[in-house]
């Protein structure tokens, strides 16, 4: 339309100045309402201010364990400590007996995991894609496992394998985790339901075609599940695999119940010892200053290897629950 | 010639099916059914465990008793928990429905801003949440600052208030607890095709009307299955003060009335949850 205009200097002009008014509105407010300067400012804000809130305890725990003596009773320093001392950290590697405790604990959670992903895929492969009898009434009892809470089953539990595999005067300390570990190895443990059900989300929404191929060329059901369906499952095993290590790895409950009183323990139970030793320490000298400098060293010693999981798998996590068809 | 075959086709896939089901079923059967069923059956026994055995004593409804009118724990530890989860329920899904759709937009530095908020994932079920609940760095600086809970206790009745400190108070943890329901949020979200949204760009909706016509009515099922995650999680977490009520030191009758007791709460409560949840996404009308 505009070109139809007689083009003189006065039109000119103010088109430009036109022109250039709506560039910059398309700058601060774009074309879209989600595109423009300023929603991109309040959306940065937010987010950064979220993480800060995420990121702060973390920050206050690694500056609060390299805090000495010095810095720790001079008010004028807040955060950022004025030089780093280990103590506090070797202590608490210590108090934890760090290497032992790490590699007990790293084999529970591997060894929960990785059974978890085994079952929990045949389970879920058989709940996506292959008749059973009664597979409606087991669909239902899989959604009851997964609110059962472990409270409930945890008694009788703990009367069999205390009482009647006396599994307390075991020697080895790996065997005594056999009631974290078995459950694992059927499709069950902590939260396997949930892992049942992502395994299921991410059969059913495959194509079918691969499986009719293998049929085609004779592969059994276990083969083609094996070799077919299995390493499909890539993205699904990920993130089975990271949630099954990170919450073996933090629980605490199931430790708690059935190595009670054990000499090994694995590091979640770790927080009771350190706790244990400051209120002995407490009734013994009174509180000191290094209370705090402990439990955050403790706390930071427990949390990095999932941590260095995390920042190492965090990219193909974030894809993988994408294509997971997770949730459906 | 004809050649016979003993098992029909369906057959054979049936019983290839129930090979592969095999594991769970029997895992379900000795690690969940058996126990569930063995605790109900405990309930109704004083259980004695001495050395020539385990000794039981049927004393029929009496733990259930002294549980609902004597004076344990249970009420007075189950109810306020109860209030500070119906608290933190919707702000917690709130608040993951909005980081969620945040992080799905396109924008520089995504990647990180996703691995900072998908963090909880890996501390949320960990002692370590309990520490800095312990530190008070759970709380936020403003709430202190402007004196907030001085005002809340003003102006509202007590009962509500006390929930509503408590979250104030630990927003910071509630925020930690959304980890992986912010995980499921985009999951879900991925799902709405990006076509729905073009179309409603096209006819000149805007983001507001987007987000309330097309964005959140498909979220739905998301809202719902994370609305049950939330409240599982929460009933098991590792601060919760049920965890502590049961012990292996204790009598185990009582403790398994104790632990039916809490399940059914569990129960009703995911049950009144979910159907508070249908009538209110049913009854809004069809546009």
């Amino acid at each position: 339309m505009r070109s139809i205009v007689p083009i003189n200097r006065d039109t000119i002009t103010s088109f430009n100045y036109r022109k250039l008014l709506r560039r910059l509105r398309y700058i601060f407010i774009g074309k879209e309402v989600d595109s423009g300067l300023v929603f991109r400012l309040f959306m940065y804000v937010i987010l950064l201010d979220i993480s800060f809130i995420y990121l702060k305890p973390m920050i206050y725990m690694l500056t609060t364990m390299v805090k000495s003596f010095s810095d720790l009773t001079d008010p004028a320093v807040d955060v950022v400590p004025r030089s780093i001392y280990l103590g506090t950290l070797q202590g608490a590697w210590a108090t934890l007996k760090y290497p032992t405790s790490f590699v007990y604990s790293l084999s529970i959670a591997v060894l929960v995991a990785v059974l978890q992903i085994f079952s929990c895929a045949v389970a879920g492969y058989a709940f996506a894609r292959l008749e059973f009898p009664l597979k409606k009434f087991w669909y239902f009892c899989l959604l009851l496992v997964f609110i059962v809470p472990q409270q409930v089953i945890i008694l009788p539990e703990l009367l069999f394998y205390n009482k009647v595999l006396m599994i307390g005067q075991v020697p080895f300390p790996l065997l005594k985790t056999l009631p974290i570990i078995v459950p694992a190895l059927f499709g069950h443990g902590l939260r396997g339901a949930l892992f049942v059900i992502i395994f299921r989300q991410f059969f059913s929404t495959q194509p079918k075609e691969m499986e009719e191929a293998a049929k085609i060329d004779g592969a059994s059901v276990f083969r083609t599940f094996y070799r077919v369906m299995f390493p499909l499952a890539t993205p699904a095993i990920l993130v089975v695999f990271l949630f099954s290590f990170v919450w073996s790895w933090n629980d605490f409950y199931l430790p708690n119940m059935f190595l009670n009183g054990a000499k090994q323990v694995p590091l979640s139970m770790g927080m009771l010892s350190i706790e244990s030793y400051l209120s002995a320490q407490a009734a013994d000298t009174g509180p000191s200053v290094f209370d705090d400098p402990l439990r955050m060293s403790a706390s930071f010693l427990m949390i990095v290897p999932p941590l260095l999981l995390y920042i190492f798998a965090q990219r193909w996590f974030v894809e993988s629950v994408e294509r997971t068809g997770l949730v459906e | 010639m004809k050649k016979k075959r003993g098992l029909k086709g369906s057959t054979i896939r049936q019983i290839e099916g129930s090979l592969f089901i095999a594991p769970w079923v029997f895992g379900f059967l000795a690690f969940m059914a058996f126990p569930l069923g063995y605790t109900f059956w405990m309930a109704f026994y004083t259980v004695q465990i001495k050395v020539d055995g385990i000794h039981y004593t049927w004393v029929g409804f009496k733990n259930y008793q002294t549980i609902l009118t004597g004076n344990s724990d249970f009420i007075s530890k189950v109810l306020p928990y109860l209030e500070q989860v119906l608290v933190m329920l919707p702000v917690i899904l709130v608040f993951s429905l909005l980081a969620a759709i945040l992080l799905n937009q396109k924008f520089r530095g995504r990647a990180f801003f996703r691995a900072i908020f998908f963090l909880p994932v890996i501390f949320s079920s960990s002692m370590i949440v309990k520490t800095f609940m312990q530190q008070s760095q759970g709380g936020l600086d403003f709430v202190q600052q402007y004196n907030v809970t001085g005002l809340v206790t003003m102006y509202f009745s007590k009962s509500l208030a006390t929930p509503l400190i408590y979250v104030l108070n630990n927003l910071v943890i509630v925020l930690w607890y959304s980890g992986v329901q912010i995980l499921l949020f985009l999951a879900g979200r991925q799902t709405i095709s990006l076509s729905v949204y073009e179309a409603a760009r096209i006819d000149g909706g805007s983001p507001w009307e987007v987000f309330w016509k097309i964005t959140l009515p498909g979220m739905t099922p998301f809202i719902f299955l994370n609305l049950i995650y939330t409240v599982v999680d929460m009933f098991t977490f590792s601060d919760n003060p049920l965890l502590t009520l049961i012990t292996p030191q204790m009598n185990y009758g009582y403790g398994s009335a104790l632990s039916w007791l809490y399940f059914a709460v569990i129960l009703i409560f995911l049950g009144i949850c979910s159907l508070i949840f249908i009538t209110v996404t049913t009854r809004r009308p069809a546009r």
